[in-house]
């Protein structure tokens, strides 16, 4: 197996040109694993790690601009008020020494529909910036999920960036797990309201063969939402939200859990970050006012 | 006997004293087995069986032999020829039969351990695959009564079933769980001038030399068998396993030269055993106060065709509860499987589940506090044996963990309790487990450089054996704890029992003692430099005539969400009543160690099979859950002064697994308490909430 090692993004753009077949390595925290259980046994490793530019994060025309390579510690401890969802749901990883290795760019990579980044990169509609030697191109997140373990991300290209927009309103992650950490989710929830836009955003992981949306649950919220008052939703209104985005997942049972359960939880998590939503909304009132 | 029992005379036992070992773990200087360094070694990995059942027809080892750095692929072909001990288990590459997924059919030894695997990899083996049977259940047709364990009766359990007003008559599943010890099982092993040296992760290097002497056909004085320090074993680095045979039999193909082995984790869910799943019905007879008139069990156990094994889960309520009406069952399924082995606590704790929980269930059903009913069927004698107890301390137990968990103001009345959206009840269960004494032991003591040094070929497996066999050895000699130079985990030092059955402390320390008495009457206070004695672990009549037994009451607060019935242990309080506590640090974390243990089995492990395949399909640390520190919150464990006279010269007994026996009853119970949902099976998972 072949070690690549660029110092630079052209040449690791240049090598992932060159070789196609290599598996870029971040953390590792994935790829080690499926190294050391024989999943796979690539021709080469492309590694990451020297390039300066993927840990950066800084501002870039109204988003946040995040370097795939950032660790979710990072995310945590220095960008929980930029990207709220996210930070939560980068809380929720395994423990601190995978926090300190793990990646946003790498649980893209890896694409694990029980990836805990995919739900908030979903609801708040972040773009995935994929480069390769023919240039650099923003694909929606909402757009790059396409089947198990599939993405918009062709051989040739690497994740350099997530685009997260600038918070306009309350956003959570929940996840349930079947102990208190070091989890693969059962099942999680992310939900983003956009207040000048009007608009709301979900994803729904570990529930489905990709990260999904609720779609008709967002346009029943956006359109049922009190955006001037924050006034409670009815129960009805709640539980309806909650069942559409329990029937926008499709589960399978295994050894976590089973569909049922997975549906169900869903629709706790939807009505719990439902009712989040509306206290966060009534605080940000009430301070602009 | 000493003086030992009178605390005013003891200085060193029951002293708050900080591990002897502990600055050379925290350092990383002590010497694991895989870690000592020895010249050259060669790299060990196992070719194990991708069929449940047939034989081996052909290896096609060409792509394996031309890795580099390969030295040779080990097979049946090849393997010396061991001798015939009775034990299939340990028949190591003897034949080409395969009468389990993943058994050893075979090794690379190679330069690198990374040679090694490749090469495994590249192996192909061709089999003649029989059809064959994983599949548990009580239903089967094929059970049958193992020899060591026949249908013990007293009175008519069916008749008092039939003419009692309360029985609990109920099914309760305890799954099949995997010992996970974090330093795997490991193996360094030199052939030398006629001789195997073994460097080996276990729990008794004597119980090593004996069986790997026997079965290579050498003078046990030809093996040597080293292990200062092992990383945890709870059972499963016990009896011996494959891989030091397999080991082994590889070194004997490179003389001179170490060969390694160290078991991935997901080597050690196919090759070093587990815990049988066990179904256990449950009857209970009772008057309305809830006095027993009936207690029975019926358990069904797995074990492997090739080899017998028992999961003894019947064995507490020979002890427990007083009733005049008593059936106890044990039946085996056979299956195609790896054979199980110990896990701490082995019948006990499985055994302590479904009685636990059905005493909880007819407290329910008679109205009457759990606490109490367990004082009412309180029995003056051991229910099994009509032997009287050498102490039994159960009900101050209860009643010291009822006072400090703040049971008294518990309102019985389940899913009464909501905080934040969270069910909260408690829940109580007692704990016990057999005071024994394993045979064997001697022990030596050594006048020297004005130090006392205590040899003794005991092993410290993490449970603090340095710490208070150094403690022991200095009141049995009358010196401070400093002027005591322990030697132990080297078969070339005097012969000492295994590590197990919570056995270690009280054989080895009594071993101990008898040396340093032997010791004193020989060469008095003022020793010469080179005075020397020894002695081995005298009888004690008192075996025969007490019931010998430790005894706990376990308590726990469980809160389950009532919308995703996720299940959180916020508390976790034990009481144990286990005999004189030679160091409070040390038992300390034996017992909130095994109390984490049945956290994790009321919670978390299962070990789950694929019938078509015949493997543990979440065999890893990923998916096989053990409880996380997140899990664990308020963790409390506490003893009551035992003085017991009888059970051996330090009043002691074992407390290596009391704490992990009882605890998933106790959390199921506080769970029903929460919610009112009965849970009968483990583990407990959110599903269970959710009707
Ligand atoms: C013990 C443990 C617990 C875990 N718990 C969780 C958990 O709770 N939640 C969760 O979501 N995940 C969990 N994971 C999985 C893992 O930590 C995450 O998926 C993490 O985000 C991976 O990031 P990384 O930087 O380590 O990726 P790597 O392992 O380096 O890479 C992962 C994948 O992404 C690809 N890749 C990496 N960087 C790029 C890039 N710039 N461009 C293109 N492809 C790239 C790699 O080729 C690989 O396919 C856990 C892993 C372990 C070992």
């Amino acid at each position: 197996m072949d070690f690549l090692s660029p110092s630079t993004w052209e040449e690791a753009l240049a090598a992932k040109s060159a070789h196609p077949d290599a598996v870029p390595i971040m953390g590792g925290t994935d790829v080690m694993v499926e190294l050391n259980f024989g999943r796979r046994r690539p021709p080469a490793l492309l590694d990451l790690t020297r390039i300066p530019q993927l840990r950066d994060h800084g501002p870039d025309d109204g988003y946040l601009r995040l370097g795939a390579g950032v660790p979710y510690t990072t995310i945590i401890e220095r960008l929980r008020d930029r990207s709220p969802a996210l930070a939560q749901a980068a809380r929720a990883v395994a423990s601190p020494q995978i926090r300190n290795r793990g990646s946003v760019g790498g649980n893209l990579g890896g694409a694990s529909p029980a990836g805990d980044a995919h739900p908030p990169l979903l609801a708040v509609d972040a773009l995935v910036e994929l480069a390769s030697v023919r240039g650099v191109r923003r694909v929606a997140a909402r757009e790059f999920y396409h089947g198990p373990r599939r993405t918009a991300r062709r051989d040739d290209e690497l994740i350099s960036a997530v685009l997260l927009p600038e918070p306009a309103g309350p956003q959570s992650f929940s996840k349930i797990g079947t102990r208190n950490a070091m989890v693969i989710a059962v099942a999680s929830f992310s939900l983003a309201l956009d207040a000048q836009a009007r608009t709301v955003g979900t994803g729904i992981g570990s529930a489905g063969p990709t990260p999904l949306r609720a779609i008709e649950a967002e346009k029943f919220l956006a359109s049922e939402f009190d955006w001037d008052g924050a006034a409670s939703p009815s129960p009805a209104t709640v539980t309806r939200f909650g069942e559409l985005v329990a029937s926008a997942a499709r589960p399978i049972d295994d050894v976590r859990g089973s569909a049922h359960y997975r549906r169900h939880a869903l629709s706790v998590m939807a009505r719990r970050a439902v009712s989040w939503a509306v206290t966060d909304y009534r605080k940000e009132i009430a301070r602009c006012a | 006997m000493s003086g030992l029992l009178e605390n005013t005379s003891t200085r060193a036992i029951g002293a708050d004293i900080g591990r002897v070992d502990g600055p050379a773990k925290v350092t990383g200087t002590a010497t694991y087995a895989f870690e000592h360094q020895l010249n050259a070694p060669a790299y060990l990995h196992p070719i194990q069986a991708t069929v449940v059942r047939g034989r081996v027809r052909e290896f096609d080892t060409r792509d394996a032999e031309a890795v580099p750095g390969v030295l040779t692929v080990l097979t049946h072909d090849n393997a010396a020829r061991l001798a015939d001990i009775g034990d299939a288990e340990l028949a190591v590459l003897q034949s080409d039969e395969v009468a389990h997924r993943g058994q050893v059919i075979g090794a690379v030894l190679a330069e690198t351990p990374e040679a090694a695997r490749q090469a495994v990899r590249l192996v192909r083996v061709h089999y003649e695959e029989r059809s064959h049977d994983v599949r548990f259940s009580a239903a089967r047709t094929d059970l049958y009564t193992p020899g060591e364990a026949e249908d013990d009766e007293q009175g008519d359990l069916a008749g008092a079933m039939a003419s009692a007003p309360v029985t609990v008559d109920h099914t309760y599943t305890t799954p099949m769980e995997h010992n996970n010890p974090m330093e795997p099982h490991s193996t360094i092993a030199v052939w030398e001038d006629a001789g195997l040296t073994l460097y080996e992760s276990t729990q008794g290097v004597h119980s090593v030399r004996s069986t790997m002497a026997e079965l290579f056909g050498l003078d046990p004085e030809r093996v040597r068998v080293i292990a200062p320090h092992v990383g945890g074993g709870f059972g499963s680095k016990g009896p011996l396993h494959p891989p030091v045979v397999l080991a082994a039999l590889a070194a004997r193909l490179l003389p001179g030269r170490p060969v390694k082995l160290a078991l991935t984790r997901q080597q050690m869910f196919d090759l070093v055993g587990y815990r049988s799943p066990t179904i256990q019905r449950v009857r209970l007879a009772a008057e309305p106060d809830g006095r027993l008139t009936g207690i029975g069990i019926d358990v069904t156990a797995q074990t492997a065709r090739f080899k017998e094994f028992l999961e003894q889960a019947g064995k507490p309520t020979e002890v427990m509860y007083a009733a005049p009406n008593r059936r106890i069952t044990h039946r085996l399924a056979a299956l195609d499987v790896a054979p199980p082995t110990w896990m701490r606590a082995p019948g006990e704790c499985p055994g302590m589940f479904g009685p636990e929980v059905a005493m909880d269930e007819l407290a329910v059903a008679c109205g009457v506090d759990p606490v109490e009913l367990r004082v009412r069927n309180e029995p003056g004698t051991e229910p099994a044996s009509g032997r009287p107890f050498s102490s039994r301390n159960l009900v101050a137990c209860l009643r010291e963990g009822a006072r400090r968990f703040g049971w008294q103001d518990r309102d019985p009345e389940p899913r009464r309790r909501m905080e934040d959206g969270w069910l909260v009840g408690t829940g109580v269960a007692a704990s016990t487990y057999p005071t024994g004494q394993m045979p064997g032991s001697v022990a030596a003591v050594r006048f020297e450089d004005g130090h006392y040094h205590v040899r003794i070929g005991a092993a410290d497996i993490g449970t603090g054996a340095w710490t208070v066999l150094t403690q022991i050895a200095a009141d049995a000699l009358g010196v401070p704890v400093t002027a005591v130079r322990l030697r132990i985990g080297d078969s070339s030092l005097p012969s000492a029992s295994l590590a197990g059955g919570s056995t270690g402390t009280v054989s080895w320390g009594s071993t101990i003692v008898a040396a340093a008495q032997a010791f004193r009457e020989r060469h008095g206070t003022a020793p010469a430099d080179g005075a020397e004695a020894r002695a081995g672990l005298p009888d004690n009549p008192n075996r025969e005539r007490y019931a010998m037994h430790a005894f706990g009451a376990q308590f726990a607060e469980v809160r389950v969400h009532a919308d995703t019935g996720e299940v959180r242990v916020p508390r976790l309080l034990g009481v144990f009543a286990a005999g004189r506590i030679v160091n409070p640090r040390t038992a300390r974390s034996q017992f909130i160690g095994g109390m984490t243990m049945g956290l994790s089995m009321a919670l978390h492990e299962d070990s789950v099979v694929d019938p078509r395949f015949g493997c543990v399909v979440n065999h890893d640390l990923a998916e096989y859950h053990i409880a996380a520190n997140a899990d664990v919150v308020d963790l409390q464990a506490h003893w009551i002064d035992e003085a017991d006279p009888y059970v051996n010269p330090l009043g002691a007994k074992g407390i290596g697994e009391i704490g992990i026996v009882g605890t998933a009853a106790a959390i199921v119970n506080a769970a029903y308490h929460a919610t009112g949902v009965r849970v009968r099976e483990l583990p407990m998972t959110l599903e269970h909430f959710l009707a």
